[in-house]
């Protein structure tokens, strides 16, 4: 193992230019004499547009443009965008009401686009956006989750979008009626607003010929294809780039109205026009994650080994179709449906709602953390309600050791896994033994402590193909082209470790390309913890490419026969001799001899199978009874994430990860009013965690290396959001569990927490 | 944003005459009214920056005993110079929100802003503060006339707020866990002739004197003492963080710890 190689905590070589204020982000790459766009949204949640005059504002200072449905119209832009659909559970296909990119004749939620104004300054284009006339006749406005209320779209009825379901119903019944035991438990997953560091942008320029199209995303060949269908252009003539993005979460991985728009008042203007969204615009419009509601329910045999799982669940679509959101609860939760536990009859059915509110879509874990959380909390509950200990329960369920690979109920394969060592070494590394004596102390200071596990398991998705490319420079350096897109996970350090590992070349000679779809033909982008597998698995199959074709040239160079040349730690060596050469060497001596063709070096690569990231989150809470605050005190992770490609920048996954996740356990929740405006626009109403909210998080590492990829890794950007809601919910209800409260769902915000106690408080008075 | 003019005088005399024309405001350390400005919220022609008057700066210790501050002086400057004199005061000024928003915000603009729930509205009524004018001087008692309402008139600027300094004094905040204001917020003072105490983020009427728990707590200065008080959840707050119930419960609850904590 090199010093730079895979598994070494190398620092971020990218942190350099992040944290010193040279990272090049949306508003940093924006073209001079950009003009600048803004958006006029819609006020209200749901209506008829009966007046929309955009004349004044076209005629104000500064305007170049003000773009509506009408001018899209008139431009031939086609006003739709994309969307994929689930099938129904009777073979029909889930509503695909279309969702323009500037509504037509009618809004249906708050912040939905209306007209883009374009103006030399961004403070043109807002007091030209004062000056547009907009009459809304209001319609009922839709807000519940669930089935009801004035249709949305015509194309779904009672706003039921979709109604799907996987499994075997009656087989499953017939399980549940014949149980020894049995539990169930109605279970909240409250609505998050995504609050990326830096908020949605982008930037378009026409040349006359061809459209380049910057924004901050996950991934630039998608866009650069819906944008050429919409605004009629060849593939070829659209150019998309992304360039350093403050966090993604999923929220940037899909298309969004303003893309369209914006390129399309550069392709009008002649100019290039530039926008970004400030925070309360992005608190409106992103993708909001999770809202869905589930009823759970679980079958046991004398013995309590779990025999039948059973999932109702309700999910919040939004307003429209996202790219992917009919998908998330329903076909992606199943992944990881019946987690780590040997079940095999299981009924999973999903009822998706449209409602006057933005869209929700894909955030970190995209469905995944949404099912573990019901198991989990499932499994938990039903341990309390046996008098069971819920580690000891985890324990006798879990897959064996012996059963890898394994078919889940959901037709998922388990490369591998061990997850009662993992469990084992948790309740070690979490101190489990020592909990009775800590609860004893936070009781002494008036404090109800609680102490909550989850044991998680995630399957990292996405495209399974990737493609690198690398190239010597004539600078010396070798230029990596990624297929992945960084959204500031670290891509950059880690690529170039493993690239050191195959090849020898040094990291500091590495220069990272990525988010560009002119430079680069194809790639899967990122999302679903697939980057560093994926793409470090090409770069793996890439760099032995690369040696391969460098051999007989190099054998030559040494006087030696190509089937005597070896490669090792960087050097090609003629065996049985002492004659060497390093590949940057060998690299300067193809130049000089006109051997250009190995200068450039490609593959793809496609994954075997999908790899199985696990482990144990132990949470411990202590909650104020007097004030229903609940403080996370304690927290430690004992994860499977196979071989480490760099440990630091894998905790530092599961640090994100969780802080998201107990950010949505303890204070994070997007509400909205009946008439489906946004209350929690600011961050004076929603509440994002900071350092001082999350505890200390230990992570250790207990690796079963995947049989499923050539590095031996899972992916693990995803896994410390899916470990840790239930970790937390299942503490605070262990904290509140002798108080007499039974249901505790996500926020336990203070006000939630402190109204239960109350309540059970007066019952048992 | 949009456009306004900026003035920045050095004395009191040129901010008050600018302050006279139509549509002129004036800016203390901005942490409210700038935010306010961004969003489009408020269309001031004129700002009249008061950061250049030294004469409204600082905290200093009468002859009498009493602590005066500076109308610009800043949150930061309180917490560090009036931590001797009245730590209680000092703690509260260091417990509103961050390091930035302390450096630049002032205990004039937190007075005349007077937010439901804002800090300060609780140390000055509840030490029974003056709040002098360049006009003249106002008792926190007659001060503070409901959310967003004050004793103040147009162009009226806030000089100096001086405190009587208590034999104790504590400021139990529970932080709004979005804003990090108070989502109740309770000063109590004891003085040699009574304990006052002053309640923020609760009530629909701002800030409000507690006077049933003062007059318990004047016979005893215990926690204790409140044992069979309530405060009624009528005109109380209610909002996505706190139900009237809730607060009124966090008043009581509150209240004993600040005791707790000053004695
Ligand atoms: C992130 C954040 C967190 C905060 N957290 C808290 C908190 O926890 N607790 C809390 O109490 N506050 C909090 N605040 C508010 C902060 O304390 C403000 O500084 C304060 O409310 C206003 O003071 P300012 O000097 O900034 O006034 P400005 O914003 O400049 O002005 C506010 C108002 O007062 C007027 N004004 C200003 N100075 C004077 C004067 N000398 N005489 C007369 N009128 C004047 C202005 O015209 C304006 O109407 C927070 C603010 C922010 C941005």
């Amino acid at each position: 193992m090199s010093k730079f190689g895979i598994s070494q905590p190398i620092k971020r070589v990218e942190d350099v230019r992040f944290l010193n204020g040279t990272g090049r982000y949306m508003d940093d790459t924006a073209p001079e004499g950009a003009l600048r766009a803004y958006v006029f949204r819609s006020p209200v949640a749901h209506g008829e547009i009966t007046t929309l005059d955009v004349a004044d504002a076209r005629a104000a200072d500064g305007v170049h443009a003000v773009l509506t449905a009408a001018e899209l119209d008139a431009a031939g832009v086609r006003n739709q965008m994309d969307a994929a659909v689930v099938k129904n559970r009777d073979g029909s296909r889930g509503a695909a009401p279309p969702r323009p990119i500037l509504a037509i004749d009618r809004v249906r939620y708050v912040g939905e686009p209306v007209a883009l104004i374009v103006a030399e300054t961004l403070a043109q284009a807002k007091d030209a956006a004062e000056l547009i006339e907009l009459d809304v006749e209001d319609l009922p406005v839709w807000t519940t989750l669930a089935p009801g209320g004035e249709a949305i779209h015509p194309e779904a009825p009672e706003n039921l979008a979709y109604d799907w379901a996987f499994g075997d119903a009656e087989q499953t019944e017939k399980v549940f009626a014949g149980a020894a035991h049995r539990v169930s438990l109605e279970i909240d997953d409250n609505r998050i607003i995504v609050n990326s560091m830096e908020p949605r942008g982008c930037w378009a320029r026409w040349d006359g010929a061809r459209m380049h199209v910057s924004f901050s995303g996950q991934g630039v060949w998608g866009l650069r294809d819906q944008i050429a269908r919409n605004l009629g252009l060849d593939k070829g003539a659209v150019h998309v780039t992304t360039p350093d993005v403050g966090g993604g979460f999923g929220m940037k991985g899909f298309a969004y109205p303003e893309y369209f728009a914006v390129a399309e008042a550069a392709r009008q203007t002649g100019r290039p026009v530039h926008w970004m969204a400030d925070r309360s615009e992005s608190m409106l419009s992103d993708n909001g994650g999770r809202d869905l509601v589930s009823v759970a329910e679980a079958a046991f045999d004398e013995d309590y080994k779990l025999i039948g799982y059973r999932v109702h669940t309700t999910s919040n679509l939004g307003a429209y179709n996202s790219g992917f959101g009919q998908n998330i609860q329903s076909e992606l939760a199943l992944k990881v449906l019946t987690g780590t536990y040997d079940v095999q009859d299981v009924f999973f059915a999903v009822k998706g709602i449209y409602t006057n509110t933005v869209q929700v879509d894909a955030y970190r874990g995209a469905g995944r953390p949404e099912a573990i959380y019901v198991l989990e909390r499932l499994m938990d509950h039903a341990a309390r309600q046996f008098g069971l200990s819920p580690w000891a329960l985890r324990q006798k369920n879990f897959i064996p050791a012996d059963a890898f690979p394994y078919v889940s109920a959901s037709g998922e394969t388990y490369d591998v896994g061990d997850f009662g060592r993992v469990l084992s070494r948790a309740e070690k590394e979490a101190d489990l033994d020592g909990f009775k004596a800590r609860r004893a102390d936070s009781g002494a200071a008036g404090k109800l402590r609680g102490i909550g596990l989850c044991y998680y398991i995630e399957s990292i998705l996405g495209d399974p193909s990737e493609t690198t490319k690398l190239e010597f420079t004539d600078t010396g350096k070798v230029r990596l082209y990624a297929g992945t897109q960084s959204n500031g996970q670290g891509h950059e350090t880690v690529y170039a470790q493993i690239l050191n590992e195959f090849t020898g070349i040094p990291m500091d000679a590495v220069e990272f390309v990525q988010g560009d779809s002119d430079l680069i033909a194809k790639g899967g982008g990122t999302g679903g913890s697939r980057s560093v597998t994926t793409q470090g698995t090409s770069i793996k199959a890439t760099s032995s490419r690369l040696i391969e074709n460098f051999t007989p040239f190099v054998a030559e160079e040494l006087d030696a026969a190509p089937e005597e040349i070896d490669f090792e730690d960087g050097n090609f060596h003629a065996r049985g001799t002492n004659k060497f050469i390093g590949l940057m060497d060998a690299a300067q001596a193809a130049r000089d001899k006109g051997r250009d063709d190995l200068l450039v070096c490609e593959a793809e690569t496609k994954l075997p199978g999908r790899s199985y990231p696990n482990g144990a989150h132990v949470c411990e809470v202590e909650i104020d009874p007097e004030t229903g605050q609940t403080e996370v005190v304690r927290y430690t992770v004992v994860d499977d994430f196979g071989v480490l490609m760099n440990p630091t920048l894998a905790e530092g996954q599961v640090h994100g990860g969780v802080v998201q996740g107990l950010g949505q356990a303890i204070m994070e929740n997007a509400a909205y009013d009946a008439d489906g405006q946004l209350l929690t626009g600011t961050f004076m109403d929603y509440a994002m965690p900071r350092a001082i909210d999350t505890p200390f998080i230990t992570f250790h590492s207990e690796p079963v290396p995947s049989t499923a990829n050539p590095l031996g890794m899972k992916g693990c950007g995803e896994a410390g959001t899916v470990g840790a809601m239930a970790a937390v919910g299942n503490a605070v209800q262990d904290a509140l569990w002798d108080r007499g409260i039974r249901r505790v769902d996500m926020p336990f915000t203070p006000l939630r927490v402190w109204s239960w106690l109350n309540r059970a408080d007066m019952a048992a008075e | 944003m949009y456009n306004f003019d900026l003035i920045r005088p050095s004395t009191l005399e040129e901010a008050v005459k600018a302050l006279g024309q139509d549509e002129a405001q004036a800016l203390g350390g901005g942490q409210t009214l700038i935010p306010t400005l961004k969003q489009r919220l408020a269309m001031p022609e004129t700002l009249v920056s008061l950061s250049g008057i030294d004469a409204i700066k600082g905290v200093c210790v009468h002859d009498d005993g009493r602590l005066s501050i500076g109308g610009g002086t800043t949150h930061a400057t309180v917490a560090r110079e009036a931590a001797a004199h009245y730590p209680g005061l000092a703690a509260l000024a260091a417990s509103i929100g961050d390091p930035a928003v302390r450096a630049r915000g002032t205990i004039g603009g937190s007075l005349a802003n007077n937010d439901p729930s804002a800090c300060y509205p609780a140390a000055a009524l509840g030490s029974g503060a003056t709040i002098v004018t360049n006009a003249r001087e106002i008792a926190a008692d007659d001060y503070f006339q409901g959310m967003f309402t004050t004793a103040l008139d147009d162009g009226e600027i806030i000089t100096e707020v001086r405190f009587p300094v208590p034999e104790a004094a504590a400021y139990q905040k529970f932080e709004q866990p979005a804003s990090r204001f108070a989502l109740v917020g309770v000063f109590v003072a004891r003085y040699a002739d009574g304990v006052r105490v002053a309640v923020t983020g609760a009530s629909e009427e701002g800030v409000f004197r507690w006077s049933e728990a003062e007059a318990a707590l004047s016979s005893n200065f215990a926690a204790d003492a409140l044992k069979d008080l309530s405060v009624p959840a009528d005109g109380m707050i209610g909002d996505l963080h706190g139900t009237p119930d809730y607060r009124a419960h966090l008043v009581k609850v509150l209240t004993g710890r600040a005791v707790a904590a000053a004695s």
